[in-house]
């Protein structure tokens, strides 16, 4: 979950609270969500958040939440902006796996240490997750100052950059932290920035690159250039946003500059323009998108949703003070309803939502009405047990797995749980079972792509090997150690809809001094008496058996698992110093089918 | 009179006149000492014998004090020393004396120590003066050690000698109860008169039964408060045992169980979630993907519906991801990260059909989550799963069934977080009351799934749905503090064996 770290004192100062000490601060978070974790070592306080609200990201965007939940601020605000005056022109040459950009023009910033730290923090926040890890969206910031536009050739008119693609050694540039002019591929090769994300362009022909009139200042989503690095003393940003995806990028670009005009910056326009071969397809976009979208969720859904009857008003109120902003939009009445006497809205009313475009979370009307439920206090709802006659019961193999532990632990078994994940060696090697052979246990086991752990990489195809893992983790224990297992076996099987075969086995082992091939028939012979199934055990080979002390286990007829006495090697290769006799079957041949 | 076999022994090793210890009653009775000793209770009780108990005080010679048996004590040595270098005329210097005293190590500190004790003489700046009046070979300390050592008694010597040997730690006095038996009057007559080998027997046998003997023999009796040997029955997994429990629960409050495959398509698993196919949980890191060919059947309507609600949202008002979605991705088989890929399926009718309200549906199944391995997270855990379907239920309904589910497990006081779920809203994070520190612990995740999971699936009323891990509720109900115990081939026998049962 997402964690943004605030300064208390910022704090205070922008939601205009200076009376609040840090822990009503802290349990007024708690009540939008976020959770206190911790403090930072420069005393910074630390709240985690569900990663929908990502807004939150900085310590302006809880500020503006906390303003709404305060009642100081209500509805929804759009930062004022000014026409355009760049343009991102985007040629044919941008990389087909990244067509995408967007940004903004910020003025009048006035940043100190503190506040560059938050737009950083902000930034990489909202690559982490938005952008996931800057894959799908990146932010570059730069200062405007060291910017020159005008980098049109043939049909330049006005300032412009442009985003285009290059070759990996196609030209150099400064990168930030460096003073060597590098190419885009020595940028990946040498510099610790570049190691970390070059696996994003690793597949690109050609690399993203940002061009003013000076030339390369931007190699996204990578790095920035050192000559627009922005400082303290930045007074005009630019903001390139570069990505897969318009809206995402879009959204990410909003959230940076309501972030800023909360600072008092004011935001200017800039047009994206992409050209008639770009890989996005041509046309002019005039960006940020501060566009306030609507929504209509109706009166009877929230009160059935909630389980709690409103006022209109009260919705009303509720919406507004989750930064949304709500008018009656019933068809008839649309007109009239709005701005009408509360007391004269209709009963069952449509609202028409609308929603500040720095939200990223609200996909659906549902949304909406999560918002009225939060700004209520779901805590003030009462619990109330659902009048609903539903018949409850169990389904057929967890009955018969249940009966089958119940016998097992009757005749004295220890009942295990054991991995359904385990290693090729634990299940073939150390039993003395060729893979693939057709030996019980020899199927062909289902592989984990790319495991991270030497010891779970595969589907256990049998159950014998997890019991006898056991005993070997307990030699120090008290003997006898009988032990069963009523657990998943599973193999590859591509005749399955999921081609993998998942099927229950009993197992069971009888590790004693004295353990014969009789001491597990006896106990196999008292199971299939319990659940009235025949048994038959004629001879069989298994190499985790001693020859001639192993048979097939065949219940009404079918063969369904093995009886013996585990072979010395087996024992030995487990410590073992006793001998074990063990049996090992299909579940489902107990019960009725 | 008869009396049984070692009670007859030991009354005729007894004598009227001399009292003797219970051990030398056993030799002399050819009897173990337990059972000696349990005769002579038994025949005090008849009054045939009486006993005495004295507390007896022995002294051993530690390995330290056989030393100075052999050796002189080190101020008895020092003395010597001294003399023969003429400190009895003339204070002498101290390292020359110890070295002719044969002194070293901890030796020296004790002989300076105890010849000032023992007034042989000074000792200052250095120098060693010996007082020629003292008589170092008439020391009562070196006596005593000499006469315990040559195996006589501690009569003889003064109680502060010997406390000074003990705290010289040259002696250890080890204290015990003696008992000794002598013959009653009515010991003597009845022996006198003559007593006879009753037939005592240690097992009542079938034949005894048949033939009616059981009438004329005495039963040995049993120390019956000793420990009996230790009996090891089987017993039912304990997390299992959590398991049942759980199904118990949830079968008496109405719901039906579910099954289905551990390994199963990435769209029952997570499209069917409307969990976008770049969320973070579904990058390679967080799941098991297997190493199969893709799912050979996926129903072709329920697909593209999946489809466009990712792509597009559900309703006139709903909005998609802007993520890539592929039927690849989502044909891909994996392990399942929870059971909720169950309630798809059978929210979707594939298994039982379509299903009218009001459903109340769970499952006690396992999931798979490649988290790190340690003291509680495992790779392989259960996770509880409910869902109810019904007209109209608000999220009361939702919070009203947790509370009374919880509460059969002494977890009260439970508070409902908001918080964010990809397939639920409005979600909560669930916490209550452990039940017996009293602490706030975060025992579960709910919600209402959303439109955009339920329309494609075909539902048409609401839907609420919860999770929560097994084993967390049984560290909760039995206190186990290492979930590796309790599950997996590192399991430890004796865990196992000694856990509390659950009901």
């Amino acid at each position: 979950m997402p964690v943004v770290d605030i300064d208390p004192d910022e704090l205070r100062e922008l939601t205009g609270h200076e009376e609040k000490d840090d822990e009503e601060l802290k349990s007024d978070l708690f009540g939008l969500g976020l959770e206190f974790e911790g403090e930072t070592e420069e005393g910074l306080l630390q709240f985690e958040f569900g990663p929908d609200r990502l807004d939150r990201l900085s310590v302006e965007g809880v500020a503006r939440s906390l303003r709404y939940h305060y009642g100081d601020d209500r509805g929804v605000r759009v930062p004022d902006t000014n026409d355009p005056d760049l343009t991102y022109v985007v040629d044919s040459d941008v990389p087909d796996e990244r067509p995408y950009v967007t940004g903004a023009i910020v003025r009048g910033v006035d940043l100190d240490e503190r506040s560059l730290d938050s737009l950083i923090q902000l930034q990489e926040k909202l690559h982490a997750t938005m952008g996931r890890k800057r894959a799908k969206g990146a932010i570059g910031i730069h200062d405007l100052v060291a910017i020159k536009g005008d980098t049109l050739t043939d049909d330049g008119e006005g300032n412009s950059i442009t985003y285009t693609g290059i070759d990996p050694d196609g030209d150099t540039f400064v990168p930030l932290d460096s003073d060597r002019e590098l190419t885009p591929a020595e940028v990946l090769a040498e510099h610790p920035t570049g190691e970390t994300y070059a696996d994003l362009v690793a597949e690109y022909d050609r690399y993203p690159a940002i061009y003013d009139e000076l030339g390369l200042f931007s190699f996204p989503p990578v790095i920035n250039g050192r000559r627009t690095e922005v400082s303290t003393d930045s007074r005009e940003l630019l903001i390139e946003l570069t990505g897969t995806d318009q809206w995402t990028i879009d959204r990410m670009c909003n959230i940076i500059c309501y972030a800023l005009a909360a600072r008092g910056a004011t935001i200017e326009e800039v047009e994206i323009e992409y050209g008639p071969s770009s890989p996005a397809g041509e046309r002019t976009l005039v960006r940020p998108d501060f566009e306030v979208e609507t929504k209509s969720v109706s009166h009877d859904r929230i009160e059935t949703m909630l389980g709690v009857e409103f006022e209109p008003r009260e919705v009303i109120d509720l919406f507004e003070r989750s930064g949304l902003a709500a008018v009656i939009d019933d068809e008839v009445e649309a007109s009239a309803a709005v701005g009408t006497d509360p007391a004269d809205l209709p009963d069952d009313p449509v609202y028409e939502v609308s929603i500040p475009p720095y939200r990223t979370d609200v996909l659906h009307p549902l949304d909406l009405i999560d918002d009225v439920g939060r700004a209520y206090g779901f805590d003030e709802l009462e619990p109330k047990y659902p009048d609903l006659g539903t018949v409850g019961g169990r389904h057929e193999r967890s009955r018969l797995e249940a009966a089958t532990r119940t016998v097992l632990t009757g005749l004295g078994f220890e009942d295990l749980l054991n991995f359904h994940m385990t290693r090729e060696a634990a299940v073939y090697d150390r039993m003395n079972v060729e893979p693939g052979s057709e030996y019980l246990g020899g199927g062909e086991a289902v592989e984990i792509t790319e495991p991270y752990s030497e010891d779970y990489t595969i589907l256990r195809p049998w159950l014998l090997p997890s019991l006898v893992m056991v005993l070997e983790n307990n030699t120090h224990r008290g003997y006898p150690q009988d032990l069963a297992e009523v657990g998943l076996v599973a193999e590859r099987d591509d005749e399955v809809n999921t081609r993998v075969r998942e099927r229950r086995h009993v197992g069971g082992v009888l590790a004693r001094n004295d353990a014969t091939y009789e001491d597990a028939k006896a106990r196999l012979q008292a199971i299939c008496r319990d659940f009235d199934v025949d048994l038959a055990t004629p001879p069989t080979d298994h190499p985790s058996f001693i020859d001639g002390r192993v048979a097939a286990v065949v219940i009404d007829g079918e063969d369904v698992g093995l009886v013996g006495e585990l072979h010395p090697a087996v024992l030995v290769e487990h410590d073992l110093e006793l001998p074990v006799a063990a049996f090992e079957f299909e579940l489902a041949a107990l019960g009725d089918d | 009179m008869k009396l049984p076999e070692s009670q007859v022994a030991v009354l005729n090793a007894a004598s009227a006149t001399d009292e003797t210890p219970i051990d030398r009653l056993a030799t002399e009775a050819d009897l173990k000492p337990e059972t000696a000793t349990q005769a002579v209770f038994e025949l005090r009780d008849e009054s045939l014998l009486d006993v005495t108990e004295r507390e007896s005080v022995e002294y051993e010679l530690t390995e330290e004090g056989r030393a100075y048996v052999e050796a002189d004590l080190p101020e008895t040595r020092l003395y010597r020393a001294a003399v023969d270098a003429g400190a009895d005329e003339d204070p002498v210097q101290m390292g020359q004396v110890i070295g002719a005293a044969d002194l070293d190590g901890p030796e020296v500190d004790i002989a300076l120590a105890n010849y000032g004790r023992k007034g042989y003489g000074d000792i200052e700046s250095g120098e060693l003066a010996a007082d020629p009046d003292a008589d170092a070979g008439a020391d009562p300390e070196a006596a005593a050690l000499e006469t315990l050592a040559g195996g006589e008694g501690a009569d003889g010597i003064d109680d502060e000698v010997l406390d000074q040997l003990v705290s010289r730690n040259l002696l250890d006095r080890n204290e015990r109860t003696v008992r000794t038996v002598t013959l009653t009057d009515a010991g003597v007559t009845a022996l006198m008169e003559g007593v006879e080998t009753a037939e005592t027997v240690d097992r009542l046998t079938p034949e005894m039964l048949t033939s009616g003997a059981w009438q004329d023999v005495a039963f040995t009796e049993y120390n019956v408060e000793a420990d009996a040997p230790e009996v090891q029955g089987g017993k039912t997994h304990v997390l299992r045992q959590t398991a049942e429990r759980v199904k118990d629960v949830l079968v008496g409050m109405g719901f039906q169980e579910m099954e289905g495959p551990h390994a199963d398509a990435d769209f029952w698993i997570n499209d069917c979630l409307f969990m976008p196919q770049d969320h973070p949980a579904r990058t390679h890191w967080d799941r098991f993907a297997l190493d199969v060919p893709p799912i050979a059947d996926l129903p072709d309507e329920l697909v593209d519906n999946v489809e466009r609600a990712h792509r597009a949202g559900v309703g006139e008002d709903g909005d998609g991801y802007h993520s890539p979605w592929s039927e690849d991705f989502a044909r891909a088989i994996a392990l399942r990260g929870h059971t909720t890929s169950l309630s798809m399926r059978y929210l979707s009718g594939t298994e039982v059909g379509e299903l009218d309200p009001p459903q109340r549906y769970f499952s006690v199944e396992k999931v798979y989550r490649n988290d790190t391995l340690d003291a509680t997270h495992l790779l392989e855990f259960f996770q509880i799963e409910g869902w109810v379907m019904a007209e109209n239920l608000s999220v009361r309904d939702l919070m009203g069934t947790f509370v009374e589910f919880y509460e059969q497990f002494g977890i009260t006081d439970i508070q409902f977080k908001p918080h964010y779920n990809p397939y639920t809203e409005p979600s909560f994070e669930l916490f209550g009351k452990h039940p017996t520190t009293g602490e706030l612990i975060e025992i579960g995740n709910s919600g209402m799934f959303r439109d955009e999971v339920l329309e494609p699936l075909g539902v048409e009323h609401d839907v609420m749905a919860w999770g929560l891990a097994l084993e967390r509720l049984a560290m909760l109900t039995t206190g186990a503090e290492d979930i590796r115990d309790l599950h997996g081939t590192l399991a430890d026998l004796d865990f196992l064996r000694g856990a509390e049962v659950t009901y």
